[in-house]
């Protein structure tokens, strides 16, 4: 019926480490925001691994960003699926931050925010086979992760561009930042297949799944309702 | 080759999927997201479970660090540890003043609130024995309630400027406790 997608064993014995990582950043995550800004603004030149840091940390606490991933991965249930889906996923918002910010492009925080919302909300309606039922077809479903990437990478950009840092060193840092951001991506999906292939092998994964994607739908929408209101109430 | 196992559902189920989570986002939204970020609370049930809060404090702690000529020290006496708590009414259209007087380097725990109305405030000292007009602000905003602890970064005195722009007399209580005199109000 299903083929798991990692061996959860092999994954088991790495948990503990995973598990002092994901603390490592969250214990202290309150005091690293300012923090982070402090840093950002008073940097000058490369600083190749707190770029790295930051770029992870934001993937890893960016519930926006994990939910559409978990929106994506949902019904792909082999490791080369899920490569390719994420591939796309990560060249999207990999061209987009690197083109934003390069090209000190400026897109409304808010704007952009709310379009991941839709990515979210579109990606738990497709998953309820919404498009094949009511418009009688199938979009092509690696062209829109293809698509939604590219805005998601504009968020990156947005939230990057925010700091106004230092213009030196600036290709390094940029680039140490989006491998950040791939790596917390990759931290980020271990745990969500993890916890997704074990939930998959449970009846409740089938008699929960409309549940689940109606509730990313839901959590789409707010994030869209939240956005849109912080774009017209600023 | 199939590739996305989807599980296309019945018409029935996607119409009642849809509107049972746009009405989910509706309420959370209105209920509580809108409420504690922006301050919007069409429902009143965000101020009842105290949630509008977190939007209305825009504290900026107070600034320690610029130092002024004027340094009295020999001036200012330690006061006796005291704690005290008054209301102020300002008028509508008012501003006025509530101030301490307090040694250099004394510390003054505060906590005001308004009850819920946002406020202009400035939080600020003057040096004592100051002639100039100098004062230096520590903190400048509109909120309906502030707290926290300030360190004078000279002797003189210390407290808020409120000015209520609305037509509606505002009633602040401000609980103080630490080392300080009290001066009161200054219209």
């Amino acid at each position: 019926m299903y083929r798991p997608i990692v061996n959860p064993p092999a994954l088991l014995r790495y948990l503990p480490v995973l598990v002092a990582l994901l603390f490592s950043g969250t214990a202290c995550a309150h005091g690293v925001d300012d923090a982070t800004r402090n840093f950002l603004t008073g940097n000058e030149g490369a600083a190749i691994v707190p770029f790295l840091y930051i770029g992870a940390k934001h993937m890893v606490t960016g519930y926006d960003h994990l939910l559409f991933l978990l929106g994506v991965i949902f019904f792909l249930y082999r490791p080369r699926d899920i490569l390719i889906y994420v591939s796309f996923f990560t060249l999207g918002h990999s061209l987009t931050l690197l083109f934003g910010v390069l090209n000190n492009i400026q897109v409304n925080a808010y704007l952009i925010d709310a379009i991941i919302g839709l990515s979210i909300v579109y990606k738990g309606f497709d998953n309820l086979g919404g498009f094949q039922r009511w418009c009688g077809f199938q979009p092509n479903t690696k062209a829109a992760v293809l698509l939604f990437g590219l805005f998601h990478g504009f968020g990156l950009a947005t939230k990057l561009q925010e700091f106004q840092f230092d213009q030196n060193g600036l290709l390094e840092n940029l680039l140490a930042f989006n491998v950040g951001v791939e790596l917390g991506q990759f931290l980020a999906l271990i745990f969500i297949l993890l916890l997704i292939s074990f939930w998959r092998r449970h009846k409740s994964f089938f008699s929960f799944s409309t549940l689940t994607n109606t509730l990313l739908m839901s959590a789409g929408m707010m994030l869209m309702g939240y956005q849109l209101t912080g774009y017209f109430a600023a | 080759m199939n590739e996305t196992t989807t599980h296309v559902q019945s018409s029935q189920t996607l119409l009642k999927s849809t509107f049972a989570a746009a009405l989910l986002a509706a309420m959370v939204l209105v209920t509580i997201i809108l409420p504690a970020e922006y301050n919007i609370d069409p429902t009143g049930i965000g101020q009842r479970i105290g949630l509008t809060k977190l939007a209305n404090v825009t504290v900026v702690p107070p600034v320690q660090t610029e130092m002024v000529a004027i340094d009295n020290t020999a001036l200012s006496q330690p006061a006796e540890q005291r704690s005290d708590s008054v209301t102020i009414e300002i008028p509508g259209g008012k501003g006025l003043e509530y101030k301490f007087q307090l040694g250099k380097h004394a510390e003054l725990d505060y906590e005001w609130t308004t009850g819920g109305v946002p406020i202009y405030f400035d939080f600020h000292g003057e040096p004592q024995g100051d002639t100039t007009g100098y004062f230096k602000s520590f903190s400048i905003s509109t909120a309906n309630q502030m707290q926290g602890s300030l360190l004078t970064p000279f002797a003189g005195s210390h407290g808020w400027y409120w000015r209520n722009d609305s037509p509606i007399p505002v009633t602040i209580t401000l609980k103080t406790s630490g080392h300080y005199e009290i001066i009161g109000l200054k219209k």
